[in-house]
């Protein structure tokens, strides 16, 4: 009879195992969080300006900044925050199945991606393109004159792709030189592996004012891409698309209406514009369609900055910044003429 | 017998050729004319060798830094230690919180004071201490890194751990001091030292529970901060995976390993095809297919997180490889040890547990020990698939901002941490081959 | 047994043995088996009802059809033709897998040499060679393998001049030349009647064979030493040269040129391969030099000195008493070297060389999906490699116990 008793045992403990492990499905993100009591948010491997460890183990960067914004908007506190980061193969399944409940890092928002991999893009908070680094002395004015040359690249992402492509539609008969890791990439370039580099030209100006000797390097005018940077949320929860599209808006109407970290409280206080009031929760109902507390705006701004402070810090020319000018360029606001544009809130 | 002399003659000094140091030059050395031309061409190559890493690793180097625009400015061709140096912290101890360390200084001092005692030669019961390091440690160390709530069975393993890490501290002292065991000990100071088993057994039983009871009440009121495992990480981390994975890996491949020599064909056939399987592809495919379709084969909406399913990985990989060196250590057993086993009536699992299974082990500890090498090594894997491991602490200095493009240096520090843990780990293993084979021949 | 009851109708020898179906070896055996593979099946059929579940309701793609599908990505390396946007997953597959076989072979061929040259290094009885030859082993031997490589890519490789300075590896024949760029290859392109010459090569080396057998069957039967190593050489040499200069020379070489930005011509190999060749070959030649060493200290050092003591001179008693000897010791962990040397190649993803796993199951998976298909795809593909060496092994080790006794 022992045998049996066996069986039985097995059979209840496997039961019970896999029990335990209900469907999450139907819940919505958001309830999840709360019950959690911290959001989890995706990045890759570290990536100067975007995301980054500092020599203290806390991450910083423009897209930890967005993982930051949506855990104050929810909680209050931008430190109930795990920041995963998650290797490229990985990233797309990672979000799908629930790992993690916000994906903000360097991810282009493409047709394929938006339709096909069961996950929405919400709002840009980085517009980028790829081009061309070359050493100045090589006379090299023009994407054009690459003919024959040979291309450092790193892998298994787009700009893999947008290589292929620009050089078949160019007849350019450019090769690829593949890397995994950038640096790697931009040593094999410094000692002329390569004749150029190609990347996402806000990160390839932040790697050569790290190079030995920055003023011998020219990134060409071409843009072979356009790549808005976006985050993404899983398909199917509106409510959480919401209230992670809207923080990012946030971050940018406050920059547009001047509310930054230092004066957020005075705003809020003494503030007679009735949109900075309907923003930071002093008047009207803004935040009950996406379930937050009225002082969600209030509390992004409190916690991380407006756009144009974050951009300064980690993309421009602050102590952890790559110094990366902004005006003129794509992410400056739209009243600068650039695409940062927050939709009114109201 | 005079012609006899009385006194010994005093020994001649050896030859010039095997005293002095020309000598031994030229007998080890210039023996040969090819010898001499190998000797000065190998000498050039180590002078020209070292003096290249000198010149970049010190003479031009910068240890001091705020970031590496200095470095530059100080010398374009030396190293810029000073990067290093700055990451220290993240290279040991990855993303944990920095006020927190003490706690993995406590978990490593108690690992060396658990077992210590393996290496003392008047400690009685070592097969009892290792069984309680294998069974305990990783429950009070898990806690300890991890903190947080405890549930109903973490208490009880941290109070059994806590009890068995007393009893191991005392039997270690009373082995030094009297070199008698704990039980011998306690026995003798209760003065029943004579009495029935029995009685003996009860005493024991009494002293344990206590202690038991008195470290249960203890422990409900001790609690450590919850520190996620996204900020374990460097070497700490290499050490959590390695340590987790050998641990868990012998046990398992204990059960492969006996299953492929089992008689029952279903059995056999299904261990040698997992052995086989995951012994012919490489761990980094193992890795992807853990954390690319281990969510997919999991009930919808049951999410392992990365670490587990790393270590799941892991443990799974090395079980295969460690099931063949238990096979190769039971191979070894002369029949003669399985057929006298059998003679006495020892059934399958006791003939295995009392009489092949400690003789395979000893003989196994060499490899064992080249098995966790292997796996230290091979653990920097994990930071292809996005852990921050020590590979991963190391390759993400070139990111931060203030060391942006530094790449170099980290991995040569890295290359040099690995070679001082994994050549001490193999001369030690060495060591033991020839002690246990020494042992042997008596 | 029915006989002995039927003639005395006696007591039986034996009792009547009652069956207990608890306890009876063959029932248990039989259970145990049930249960394990009912358990396997059970968890067989968990694991894949799950995956088709979450494959569905996550909306992602299944099925082989994607092989067909032409995939939009370059690779730096390749061994058969490929036009990125028409060729298809299946070939990206083949070439991925080929690319891994042959840097695989390349790195079993170089680490082969170079670990047996470094084991006869170590036992070498210059002092210093030894020494040197150790420490070569315990660096190689005691580093992550990943880390060397790394390093090598980045640290060695960046060392080597620009284009402008190219080094001709080939001493001015411009026939291999080496920059950091990749190492550039001349071809050979062949004319008529070339043919001709290998076929001479092969007819010189049969002959060298036969010589070289006969000559030790002197030895063998009257200790007699002949000098083979004068006329073979001449064998080889003289052979093809004839047949070469009598066919008109119709060999050309396709020699690299600088033109524009690159060397155009020739064939050549980029960085990442060079570096994951040379460290796949440095690791591996370490491991093997350990095996050689103990493979040769296992053989009595009686046999040394009894084949020094015969009036062999030293080069030949390495090779025809002690290295014949120690090969059954050394055969083993040199297949197990090569097994692993397949499997670590695949950790040229961390320098982006195209092997299978890199091409197909990041790239190629980054792109597509199809992740089961794909991870289980380079599965079989390293299985299938590995069952064949291991297949080897055990033809090895059959030959050497026949031999033995």
């Amino acid at each position: 009879m022992k045998q049996v008793s066996l069986i039985a045992a097995f059979a209840a403990l496997t039961t019970s195992a896999f029990a335990g492990a209900g469907t999450a499905a139907a819940e919505s993100t958001l309830d999840i969080v709360k019950e959690r009591g911290h959001l989890r948010c995706q990045v890759g491997s570290p990536s100067a300006g975007y995301y980054n460890l500092d020599s203290d183990g806390n991450w910083y960067g423009l897209d930890v900044s967005v993982c930051q914004a949506v855990a104050a908007a929810i909680f209050g506190d931008k430190s109930k925050l795990e920041i995963q980061s998650v290797s490229s193969q990985a990233r797309f399944t990672a979000l799908a199945n629930g790992e993690s409940d916000l994906l903000s890092r360097t991810a282009t928002w493409t047709l394929t991606r938006d339709s096909q991999l069961g996950i929405d893009f919400l709002a840009p908070n980085f517009y980028d393109g790829q081009g061309f680094t070359v050493r100045k002395d090589s006379g090299i004015t023009s994407a054009m004159e690459l003919q024959g040359a040979k291309v450092c690249v790193t892998t298994g992402t787009t700009t893999e792709l947008n290589l292929t492509d620009y050089s078949r539609a160019n007849k350019l008969n450019i090769s690829n030189v593949t890397f995994e890791d950038f640096n790697v990439r931009d040593d094999t370039y410094l000692n002329g592996g390569c004749d150029a580099v190609t990347g996402d030209k806000s990160s390839m100006a932040g790697n050569i004012a790290a190079f030995p000797v920055p003023a011998d390097h020219i990134i060409l005018p071409e843009t072979l891409s356009k790549e808005p940077l976006s985050s993404a949320v899983r398909h199917g929860d509106n409510q959480w698309s919401d209230i992670v599209r809207w923080s990012i808006f946030a971050l940018i109407n406050a920059e547009e209406l001047g509310i930054t970290q230092a004066n957020v409280d005075d705003m809020l206080a003494n503030s007679p514009v009735p949109s900075v009031r309907r923003m930071l929760g002093a008047e009207g109902n803004l935040h009950e369609g996406l379930g937050l507390k009225s002082d969600w705006a209030y509390n992004i701004i409190k916690a991380v900055g407006n756009y144009g402070e974050i951009y300064e810090a980690y993309m421009g020319h602050g102590k952890q910044g790559i110094g990366i000018d902004r005006a003129g360029t794509l992410n400056a606001l739209w009243t600068d003429g650039g695409l940062m544009f927050s939709p009114p809130m109201r | 017998m005079a012609f006899v002399k009385s006194e010994k003659t005093p020994d001649r000094p050896a030859p010039l050729s095997e005293r002095s140091v020309t000598g031994w030059m030229r007998k080890n050395l210039f023996n040969s004319w090819f010898n001499s031309i190998l000797t000065v061409g190998t000498l050039l190559l180590i002078y020209f060798i070292v003096k290249g890493i000198w010149d970049w690793g010190f003479a031009d180097a910068t240890f001091m830094a705020e970031n590496r625009r200095e470095c530059f400015d100080n010398s374009l061709t030396g190293a810029c230690w000073a990067g290093v140096i700055d990451w220290l912290d993240n290279i040991f101890y990855g993303r944990y919180p920095r006020d927190q360390i003490w706690r993995i200084h406590y978990g490593g001092l108690m690992l060396v004071l658990w077992m210590a005692p393996l290496w003392m030669e008047r400690v009685k019961g070592k097969v009892l201490i290792a069984a309680g390091v294998v069974v305990f440690y990783p429950f009070l160390s898990g806690y300890l890194f991890a903190g947080g709530d405890k549930g109903v069975f973490m208490q009880l393993m941290v109070t059994g751990a806590v009890v068995a890490l007393i009893a191991n501290t005392a039997n270690m002292i009373t082995g030094l001091l009297k070199q008698e065991s704990l039980k011998g000990f306690l026995l003798r100071v209760s003065g029943q030292t004579i009495a029935p088993d029995k009685t003996q057994r009860n005493i024991l039983l009494a002293i344990t529970g206590c202690a038991f009871a008195a470290a249960f009440i203890w422990q409900m009121n001790w609690r450590v901060d919850a520190v996620p495992w996204t900020k374990w990480g460097g070497l700490f981390l290499t050490m959590v995976i390695s340590g987790i994975g050998i641990a868990s890996s012998l046990p398992g491949g204990i059960i492969l390993a006996l299953g492929r020599r089992s008689k029952l064909t279903v059995i056999r056939v299904l261990c040698v095809s997992f052995i086989e399987v995951f012994r012919s592809v490489p761990l980094i495919t193992v890795l992807f297919m853990a954390t690319t379709m281990f969510p997919l084969f999991m009930d919808e909406g049951f999410v392992l997180n990365k670490l587990t399913q790393v270590i799941i990985a892991v443990v799974l990989f090395n079980a295969c490889y460690m099931a063949e060196t238990v096979r190769a250590g039971l191979q070894a057993i002369p029949k003669g040890q399985y057929e006298g086993a059998h003679t006495i009536g020892l059934g399958y699992w006791r003939m295995m547990g009392l009489v092949i299974m400690p003789q395979a082990l000893k003989h196994m500890i060499p490899n064992i020990v080249g098995s966790f090498i292997g796996l230290l090594k091979d653990t920097t894997l994990v930071s292809i698939i996005g852990l921050f491991d020590i590979l991963g602490m190391l390759r993400s200095i070139s990111k931060d901002v203030p060391w942006l493009g530094l790449h170099k240096e980290p991995l040569i520090f890295g290359a040099m941490l690995f070679f001082i843990l994994c050549f001490l780990m193999s001369k030690y293993s060495r060591y033991l081959e020839v002690k246990l084979s020494a042992g042997n021949r008596h | 047994m029915s006989s002995t009851v039927s003639q005395t109708g006696a007591v039986r020898v034996r009792p009547k043995e009652k069956f207990d179906f608890f306890n009876d070896a063959r029932v248990r055996s039989a259970f145990y088996q049930l249960l394990t593979a009912g358990v396997f099946a059970w968890l067989v059929w968990y694991l894949v009802s799950n995956t088709a579940h979450n494959l569905e309701v996550r909306g992602m793609n299944t099925g082989f059809g994607f092989i067909n599908n032409s995939a939009g990505f370059d690779t730096d390396f390749k061994l058969i033709d490929y036009t990125p946007g028409v060729g298809t997953y299946g070939r990206i597959f083949l070439i991925g897998a080929l690319n891994t076989l042959f840097i695989s072979a390349l790195a079993i061929v170089f680490s082969s040499i170079f670990g047996f040259f470094v084991g006869v290094l170590r036992l070498s009885s210059n002092w210093l060679v030894s020494k040197v030859a150790l420490a070569f082993v315990e660096i190689f031997r005691n580093t992550p393998l990943l880390i060397q490589i790394v390093f090598w890519y980045i640290g060695v490789f960046s060392l080597l001049p620009m284009v402008k300075q190219t080094l001709d590896l080939s001493l001015g024949a411009e026939m291999l030349l080496l920059n950091n760029r990749g190492l550039y290859l001349a071809t050979p392109v062949a004319g008529d009647l070339f043919w001709l010459t290998p076929l001479a090569l092969a007819v010189a080396a049969a002959g060298v064979v036969l010589l070289r057998r006969k000559a030790r069957k002197l030895q063998e039967h009257t200790g007699q030493q002949s000098k083979t190593l004068l006329p073979s050489i001449a064998l080889l040499v003289l052979l093809p040269g004839a047949a070469f200069f009598f066919t008109d020379m119709p060999l050309t070489w396709d020699v690299p040129t600088l033109q524009g930005f690159n060397f155009v011509g020739g064939t050549s190999v980029p960085p990442a391969f060079l570096a994951l060749l040379v460290s796949l070959s440095i690791y591996h030649s370490a491991q093997i030099a350990e095996a050689v060493r103990a493979g040769v200290l296992s053989v009595n050092k009686g046999q040394t000195e009894a084949a020094l003591s015969i009036g062999l001179k030293p080069g030949r008693v390495m090779s025809m008493v002690i290295i014949p000897q120690a090969m059954p010791a050394i055969v083993p962990p040199l297949i197990s070297q090569w097994m692993n040397t397949v499997k670590n190649s695949s950790l040229a993803i961390a320098i982006g060389y195209s092997d299978v796993v890199s091409l197909f199951m990041q790239t190629a998976l980054n792109q597509a999906g199809y992740a089961v298909e794909m991870v289980g795809m380079t599965m079989a593909f390293y299985m299938v490699i590995s069952l064949s060496i291991s297949g080897l092994l055990n033809i090895y080790n059959k030959r050497v116990q026949l031999v033995e006794r």
